[in-house]
């Protein structure tokens, strides 16, 4: 299925997220606090994360997330559910196994099972 | 023949549906760890100086990740990967200090959360005078280490790793417990998650091959059986 090389730099999880306004809450910096955001060093720095506010034009989100999962040594990318919505048709065109994306809540926008990708392979899978 | 098939794919089929058992209840724990790393986040904003938001802002431009990913084969020839989060700094002391911390974050938010229905203001004015001796005593408990290590290590090391010290030395409460709950869904859930969501990937091929074959198998029995017709029929 997959080789050892696919994913044995793969130390990284990316997040793509939402920022804190007195509307929403921070999905990124919640994330961060747990130790797993890096900024590579050298003359182009590079994140493993990043901030979508209200102002974040869609192209910035493709453009990120076409990153992320071009990048070798991120293994897991996080997104906000109702962040990939905006990207759906992106997000659900990738199939490689690595990174393997994975959309998580966030407080105004609960988890959604109708839009879980593995949900929605468990129904076809079913026959439905 | 046909029988053995039809019990390969029900063993399959049971599998499947206790893994998808256990992504139900990983999604729901991870909603749940979420929402309490939200809601104390906005706890800390809301008890902050004016103006203080615990946000991108204060984020450090040199960050390095303690918590880094590993990646396995789950087992023997089924090559299912297996993720798995390792703490970089698990072995040093300053990070089991920071640990501690988090521990006692863990229990004062335990007890303080019991008395909520009074007013927030005052539930964060309590908090804060819950937690200053404490804390002060942590910050003096580190100093003492710091002094110690200063000799083997160098001091910058240790300050610069964990992500609540971009938010000043004295992180406040929620903040460390924000972290805390953080830390479980990215070392506990996250990892299972995403093992468990590749584990059921690799079942349903198998399934779908299972199937394949047995439709393949009862093709060729149909057939046989027109076959034994017509002979019967001459």
């Amino acid at each position: 299925m997959s080789s050892q090389a696919d994913y044995k730099d793969r130390e990284f999880l990316a997040v793509i997220g939402d920022e804190a306004t007195p509307l929403t809450q921070d999905s990124v910096t919640g994330l961060l606090l747990a130790g797993i955001g890096h900024i590579t060093t050298g003359a182009e720095a590079k994140k493993n994360f990043l901030v979508v506010d209200n102002k974040t034009e869609t192209a910035a989100i493709e453009s990120a997330f076409d990153s992320f999962t071009e990048r070798k040594d991120i293994g897991i990318v996080l997104i906000n559910q109702h962040i990939a919505d905006r990207i759906r048709h992106r997000v659900d065109s990738y199939t490689a196994a690595f990174p393997t994306v994975l959309e998580i809540p966030s407080k105004d926008h609960p988890y959604d099972p109708e839009k879980d990708s593995v949900l929605r392979r468990v129904r076809r899978l079913f026959g439905e | 023949m046909e029988q053995q098939q039809q019990e390969h794919i029900d063993s399959l089929l049971e599998r499947y549906l206790s893994l998808l058992d256990e992504y139900t209840r990983l999604r729901q724990d991870l909603s749940k760890l979420q929402s309490g790393v939200y809601q104390n986040i906005a706890r800390a904003n809301f008890a902050g100086e004016r103006g203080m938001r615990y946000g991108q802002d204060y984020y450090d431009e040199r960050m390095r990740a303690t918590r880094v990913l590993r990646i396995d084969e789950a087992g023997g020839d089924e090559a299912v990967p297996r993720f798995m989060i390792k703490h970089l700094m698990a072995s040093s002391s300053g990070a089991a200090a920071a640990d501690d911390e988090e521990e006692g974050a863990k229990e004062d938010e335990k007890s303080e959360s019991k008395p909520e229905g009074g007013d927030a203001e005052g539930t964060t004015a309590q908090s804060n005078s819950g937690t200053t001796p404490e804390t002060n005593q942590t910050a003096e408990d580190q100093n003492q280490n710091g002094e110690e290590q200063e000799k083997e290590k160098p001091k910058m090391k240790k300050t610069s790793s964990d992500p609540l010290r971009w938010y000043g030395l004295l992180a406040p409460l929620p903040l460390r417990t924000a972290q805390t709950l953080s830390i479980q869904a990215v070392e506990q859930v996250i990892p299972r998650l995403v093992s468990v969501n590749a584990e059921m990937e690799h079942v349903e091929i198998e399934i779908r091959r299972a199937r394949k074959k047995r439709a393949k198998a009862a093709a060729v029995a149909d057939k046989e059986a027109l076959g034994m017709e017509a002979v019967e029929a001459r």
